[in-house]
């Protein structure tokens, strides 16, 4: 008996029907593919526990003076070797495959934000645009937009989110994802105005920090260009909080796409 | 980077090169700086951690075989002694002070939950992948759409998403694994 497709496998650990009814029995019988899919669905599960994982938060620059100091390296010298790839020939490579990498995911996007027609989207989670976008015919990304803190709220610092814009038929849709500390309160979706004062919910993140809007019809993106989280007190005001934790904004390419769908 | 890339670093580090530290610094100094906040709590303590267990890891190199697992699994073995060194040193510290203030008992510093420490070198290995994959795996994880939406939502082929979905878990899997994660 072969064993259960690896994709198979992969999808049950994430908890989606796959397979047949002859892989269930397979896979309750076969001790490689019944090991095989535990030690994915552990993974999930890790993964899922307690929402998203944290995000990675760098040390401040200070730290790495006193690591060389106290081994009595020379800092910037050190650095330049991590950083120019004029050290050890092995991680030399290692840095140059990077930067290149760099320079390629950077060219992958370009080519994603110039060359799409139709919509928006940004989002995850929610069900009620999901269902448009499976009935549609063709969907397209508009947009990837990364979302970064504002110099003034230095506290976001480290915090990172995304936007994905995606139009289909004629409407338009936004899933957010947010990498942010847990704080006291809810995460809130708003677009601004470019006068800096209108603005519109969206509505507010789930607990894992992620959500999926449809946008409302007719809004204007030229005007409505920027994509705002609030973190948001349980106070029971529906104004803004004042508290932005990132802000993106919508590339001009996605503006012009947007509108004409 | 690669785990062929994580493995250069280690290479040159286990050989002594001096400026190895500087990469080994800032291909792990989130990973340990993070685990050390959470378990800490103040960033002060967690600073000090920080520049703890690199100097301690420069000092002792030898000791490292690449043989026996991984760099990143090794830096994260000298971060949980470093942490429980400094929750200690915080008991003495507050016992002193109560004794000062005529107090009772502490409780004991708990050490940083296993999985707390497993969830943010999932991050780290997360972070490591290319951003479509690490896109997908973020939706399939924390959404709750199927790969088919997925595949929709982010304009991909169908057949491209099963197969970062498939990869991804594989190489999260294995690199966990080779770090110690494996339970």
């Amino acid at each position: 008996m072969s064993h259960t497709d690896p994709m198979i496998l992969a999808l049950r650990a994430l908890g989606e029907p796959a397979g047949t009814p002859h892989d269930d029995d397979h896979a309750q019988t076969c001790v490689h593919c019944r090991h095989e899919l535990a030690r994915l669905t552990e993974l999930v599960d890790l993964a899922r526990s307690g929402g998203p994982v944290e995000s990675l938060e760098r040390p401040p620059p200070a730290i790495w003076d006193r690591i060389a100091a106290e081994i009595g390296i020379d800092p910037a010298a050190a650095a330049n070797a991590a950083v120019n790839g004029n050290g050890a020939a092995a991680p030399d490579s290692a840095h140059e495959r990077r930067s290149r990498r760099g320079i390629r995911a950077r060219g992958r996007l370009a080519t994603v934000l110039a060359g799409v027609a139709a919509g928006l989207i940004i989002g995850i989670g929610g069900t009620a645009g999901i269902v448009q976008l499976t009935k549609a015919p063709a969907t397209r990304v508009v947009a990837q937009i990364e979302l970064s803190p504002l110099p003034a709220f230095p506290q976001w610092q480290g915090t990172t989110g995304t936007a994905v814009m995606r139009a289909t038929g004629s409407q338009q849709l936004m899933v957010v994802t947010l990498h942010a500390p847990q704080r006291s309160g809810f995460y809130e979706v708003w677009l601004l105005a470019r006068n800096g004062v209108s603005m519109i919910s969206l509505g507010d993140l789930n607990a894992d920090q992620t959500g999926t809007f449809t946008l409302p019809p007719g809004v204007d993106l030229r005007d409505y260009s920027r994509i705002d989280i609030s973190l948001q007190p349980f106070n029971g005001s529906t104004l803004h909080s004042k508290t932005s934790v990132v802000r993106g904004s919508l590339p001009a390419a996605a503006l012009g796409a947007a509108s004409s769908a | 980077m690669d785990r062929a890339e994580d493995e250069d670093v280690s290479g040159a580090f286990s050989k002594g090169h001096p400026d190895a530290l500087a990469l080994v610094y800032e291909r792990f100094g989130s990973l340990v700086y993070s685990i050390a906040v959470r378990a800490l709590g103040a960033k002060s303590d967690a600073e000090d951690v920080t520049q703890q267990v690199f100097v301690s890891a420069w000092r002792s190199r030898d000791t490292f075989d690449p043989g026996r697992g991984t760099l990143g699994g090794w830096l994260v073995t000298i971060t949980r002694n470093k942490i429980a060194d400094a929750m200690r040193q915080r008991q003495r510290e507050s016992r002193v002070l109560l004794q000062v203030a005529g107090g009772a008992a502490v409780q004991a510093p708990e050490a940083p939950a296993d999985q707390v420490v497993d969830r943010i070198m999932l991050a780290d290995e997360l972070a490591q992948l290319p951003e479509s994959q690490r896109l997908v795996m973020v939706l399939a994880f924390y959404s709750d759409l199927t790969h088919g939406q997925i595949a929709q939502v982010l304009g991909l082929p169908l057949g491209t998403v099963k197969s970062h979905i498939r990869r991804s878990l594989q190489r999260l899997r294995s690199r966990l694994e080779a770090d110690g994660v494996a339970h």
